[in-house]
């Protein structure tokens, strides 16, 4: 019920954008979700760029079969080509199989599609290549770590995002195979928990870890509003942040902000924005017949404060 | 404890066939979950959930676990305030968890600083001159979007008759769309000195537990109460003794949308931030807080006093979990049953009680 009106309000709002222009129809995934959201301008702000692109944007809401049926009415209303930000990755065969049949081209954009090797043509897959964000985050925590004599032995906790969701249950994996490697082997996992991608449950979870007194090292964050939250609670709790080590990933304004002022250790910036200008890109080209991979790698970047400012805008 | 839940036309509960309130078994529900934690922790940790096992503080207790077992339902808690008075009403609001979103996002627009480490606040939503306001704008502001929310539910309620359910699932998509609409998405964040006081450290308990405080008086000893009472137990009733119902609903509505939008407004202050998706759900958790605490979905029956212990119930098992380091897979599971459960068990008392009258 909740999704059906949620449809029916937004393509109303967006029946005026239509024009002559190459129609391309855009499912994101979640209009709430930050990350998300960035991309999501990016595309907005590169449509504005091209003149001969339209765009209409809709907001899957979380919901695999309401995605499945705005792909439907994309190729029902003729579109030239179309993206999605896939709401469940393992659903995407479906939504391949239906533009396929139509002839459609079909950027799948930032989440992997399950049939990734199946994948017919006139379809491709941008993206940034998730097992680099979670790795290089753990990896530059685990030498600041080895840097600061810690190398005899120490121990962290994890905050994971939503465990339904691949990004999550990736990045958690990034880090157990960083700290599986001779290397990093010295760090522990006291205890790992979800705090679903957000904020406030971030600081409310790290306070209860706070409370059993468990002394630890490192903070490793799913993303970087966890990552925040954890310093805002350890900050509250009067822990120094020089005494530990926490990473999270994306790199958001707020993120970035946190490690000029010395809180944040380590982020990792995934052009999200980047990905959605290459993905209109891709789509163009497949709309002109051009040889595209079936692989668009938008690479990840490690942002530390070192590096920190060339980030901020 | 309530004389009232019998008063105009209530016939669904007379308290002289109870033994004792309500209030002190979900009282012992929540002493036992305590024991149970405890047991368990002495066995698989090694240590206690609320005891001092290792000598980090003056008292007996483990004040930081005391604490963040409060401060995690406290801001939930005061929406289930509100949500107490209409579920006793024999109403439900679904809007409360949207209303925190949308009212997130307007409320903190004004309470935005202008300078961050020095530089522009890149995430400003207006220009200068709403930028470093006083506190209390934004704290006015979240207050009037909340009630605004509240009254239109009580005029769709109260007035247009649409069933409670319907018309604050409306508003719940409304609200929502609002909070994703203000910024485009974009999270607001960097709010002044002042306002992130209002939500640092345990101010969102102190002011829970001041609302506590307050509408447990006013539910038992003024009119607005005694009448909220009445309609749930029965409305008709009600109305045929001269009550008027639909601007009594309008009140009702309305207190419960103010109790969101400050929710909201500690929310935001509290995590430095706001967000389109914040307070998902929480309407859920709200009305959770209050059927553990023994307020029937029926109307007519429960208390600020028992949605409070319903609240502590939530918060021990949040941090019991945490503290059990019990997977995060579990965690959900066990908490469905223990609603389930706590609701069961008051069912069953009560037909057992009803049996003896």
């Amino acid at each position: 019920m909740k999704k059906i009106l949620m449809a029916a309000g937004l393509s109303t709002l967006m029946m005026g954008t239509t024009a002559m222009a190459q129609q391309i129809g855009v499912s994101v995934a979640r209009f709430d979700d930050n990350g998300l959201t960035v991309m999501r301008n990016g595309m907005t702000a590169y449509d504005e760029e091209l003149a001969d692109v339209s765009l209409q944007i809709e907001d899957a809401t979380d919901d695999v079969a309401k995605q499945l049926d705005q792909i439907n009415n994309f190729i029902a209303s003729g579109v030239d080509a179309i993206i999605v930000n896939a709401v469940d990755t393992n659903a995407t065969e479906a939504m391949s199989n239906a533009a396929a049949a139509a002839g459609v081209p079909l950027v799948y954009v930032n989440r992997q599609p399950i049939n990734m090797d199946t994948l017919p043509d006139g379809q491709a897959f941008v993206a940034s290549n998730e097992i680099e964000s979670g790795t290089l985050k753990a990896f530059e925590i685990c030498k600041n770590l080895r840097a600061e004599g810690k190398s005899g032995g120490a121990t962290a906790y994890i905050l994971m995002g939503q465990l339904s969701n691949q990004a999550a249950v990736q990045r958690t994996k990034d880090v157990d195979d960083v700290i599986g490697m001779d290397m990093c082997n010295f760090i522990t996992i006291i205890d790992r928990q979800t705090a679903e991608w957000s904020r406030d449950k971030a600081s409310d979870l790290m306070t209860n870890w706070l409370s059993s007194g468990e002394p630890f090292d490192a903070v490793f964050a799913n993303n970087d509003e966890m990552a925040i939250g954890a310093i805002q609670a350890m900050k509250s709790a009067g822990i120094s942040m020089d005494e530990v080590q926490v990473g999270g990933v994306d790199a958001t304004s707020d993120a970035l902000l946190a490690m000029q002022a010395g809180d944040l250790d380590v982020t990792v910036f995934q052009d999200l924005a980047g990905q959605g200008r290459g993905s209109i890109d891709t789509a163009l080209a497949l709309i002109n017949g051009e040889e595209v991979d079936k692989t668009v790698f938008i690479p990840f970047k490690l942002v530390t404060p070192d590096n920190v400012s060339e980030f901020m805008q | 404890m309530s004389d009232n839940s019998d008063g105009v036309g209530g016939l669904t509960f007379d308290k002289s066939k109870r033994h004792w309130p309500n209030e002190l078994n979900v009282f012992a529900a929540l002493i036992l979950i305590v024991v149970i934690f405890e047991i368990l922790g002495a066995v698989y940790v090694g240590q206690s959930l609320l005891f001092d096992t290792n000598d980090r503080f003056d008292s007996i207790f483990n004040e930081a676990r005391l604490r963040i077992i409060i401060i995690q339902v406290a801001i939930v808690g005061i929406i289930a305030i509100g949500v107490t008075q209409v579920i006793i009403t024999a109403g439900i609001d679904l809007s409360s968890g949207s209303v925190v979103g949308a009212t997130a996002m307007i409320a903190m627009s004004f309470a935005q600083v202008a300078m961050v480490n020095g530089a522009e606040n890149p995430k400003a939503i207006f220009g200068p001159a709403f930028l470093d306001l006083p506190w209390l704008v934004p704290v006015i502001v979240g207050l009037a979007v909340g009630t605004l929310a509240g009254l239109v539910n009580g005029l769709l309620v109260a007035y247009a008759r649409i069933p409670p359910f319907i018309a604050t699932l409306g508003m719940m998509l409304f609200a929502r769309g609002v909070a994703q609409w203000w910024s485009s998405g974009n999270p607001i964040s960097f709010p002044t000195e002042s306002y992130a006081k209002i939500g640092a450290g345990m101010m969102p308990v102190f002011i829970f537990l001041s609302l506590a405080v307050i509408f447990h008086l006013i539910m038992n000893y003024t009119v607005y109460g005694k009448h909220t009472y009445a309609i749930g137990s029965n409305e008709a009733a009600a109305r045929m003794s001269g009550i008027n119902v639909p601007r009594h609903l309008l009140w009702v509505y309305g207190i419960a949308g103010m109790l969101s939008g400050l929710s909201a407004v500690i929310l935001t202050s509290k995590n430095l931030t706001a967000q389109s998706g914040m307070g998902l759900s929480y309407e859920l958790d709200a009305i959770a807080m209050a059927v553990i605490g023994g307020v029937s979905l029926f109307g007519g029956r429960g208390s600020i006093i028992g949605t409070v212990i319903g609240a502590l119930i939530i918060g021990v098992i949040t941090s019991g979990f945490t503290f059990l380091k019990l997977g995060a897979f579990y965690q959900e599971m066990a908490l469905g049953c223990i609603i389930v459960g706590a609701v069961a068990l008051d069912q069953w008392q009560q037909q057992r009680a009803a049996r003896k009258a």
